[in-house]
């Protein structure tokens, strides 16, 4: 498992393709982790690219860490991640949360950054996404594995609804994300998005509650385009060839 | 493959299970994605370039990964050694 420190902590990656000449660097969701990206999207992007894929801090394999959930420390640990692995300059997409991130990316480092996609990124202001965060317990885990997991088709079993529990139960009660996340409810309204000059495609599920956060994206970003594929939120494992072909398109043009 | 399976979730889980060749990753052994992606590095660290593990879990779509069990990864395994 390949785990490489960033500004001293440990940060799991995964990397395909190292010798292409153009990187590609792939950011998961909140609650997720990069293997939303590495069974059947990273291996058809990596046909040309060199694929990058890390997990988030306190995700997947990465380091727990209490602090620095804000738009501004995510995209800290991404422009480190970016420098010890000598990414110059990369293509970069990024799901739900790490929608988010790499937007903000574009915003704060254009330089570094050549195209962007953007999958079901949330308005940070939206009621339901900051109600989930300010609600959550046990029962709401539960209810939401027996009610909404099930365009996932992944049923989940004792050992797996405790790690996620956990996992839960880390980030909400002993880090600061809820008031990190609270601090980005404007992060939508903020005029460097407008002043944003890349090329930008926005994948939204024509099902989802954040299609009209992508409708809003599309209107405030100069150079965008809006394609709503089949599915809701969770389109990354619902069409995993058809985005992986279309990122990779996009980014090949 | 048992060794791997307990290193990725743990020995008092590995302990309470009884794993056979039908045994699946998802269902039976519980593992998530992570742990499959965790599971799928160790196979590639320890088989090396002779098997394109990745490559052939990328070909699954989720349906066949959630079916995944170990017969399969076995006879995947013997597949590609004997056709080298």
């Amino acid at each position: 498992m390949p785990v490489i420190k960033v500004n001293q902590r440990d940060v799991h990656i995964q990397e395909l393709n190292k010798g292409a000449a153009e990187t590609v660097l792939l950011i998961h969701g909140m609650f997720s982790n990069l293997s939303v990206y590495y069974f059947n999207i990273a291996p058809v992007l990596a046909a040309d690219f060199h694929v990058v894929m890390y997990d988030l801090k306190s995700h997947g394999m990465s380091e727990r860490v209490q602090e620095g959930y804000d738009l501004h420390s995510m995209t800290d640990d991404l422009y480190a991640l970016m420098e010890v692995l000598n990414l110059d300059k990369v293509h970069l997409a990024g799901y739900s949360f790490g929608g988010l991130i790499a937007l903000k990316m574009a915003v704060r480092f254009p330089e570094r950054l050549k195209k962007l996609v953007l999958i079901e990124v949330p308005d940070p202001n939206d009621a339901e996404t900051r109600g989930i965060i300010e609600e959550y317990s046990r029962e709401f885990l539960e209810h939401y594995v027996a009610n909404f997991t099930d365009t996932t088709k992944v049923k989940m079993g004792k050992r797996q609804m405790d790690r996620n529990h956990r996992m839960y139960e880390y980030l909400f009660e002993q880090t600061s994300i809820k008031s990190d996340m609270v601090q980005e409810s404007g992060f939508f309204d903020a005029p460097e998005i407008h002043r944003m000059e890349k090329d930008t495609l926005l994948l939204y599920g024509s099902a989802s509650n954040c299609l009209e956060a992508g409708k809003q994206l599309n209107k405030k970003i100069s150079r965008s385009d809006l394609i709503p594929l089949n599915g809701d939120h969770n389109i990354p494992v619902q069409e995993p060839i058809m985005i992986a072909e279309l990122i990779s398109g996009f980014f090949k043009n | 493959m048992k060794q791997f399976i307990t290193e990725v979730i743990g020995e008092e889980f590995v302990e309470e299970m009884d794993i056979t060749p039908e045994s699946s990753f998802t269902k039976d052994l519980e593992m998530d994605s992570i742990e499959i992606v965790s599971f799928s590095e160790k196979i590639k660290a320890h088989f090396g370039d002779q098997i394109d593990f990745t490559g052939w879990l990328s070909a699954m779509d989720l349906d066949q990964l959630i079916h995944l069990n170990l017969e399969m990864i076995i006879n995947y395994i013997y597949e590609c050694q004997s056709s080298k």
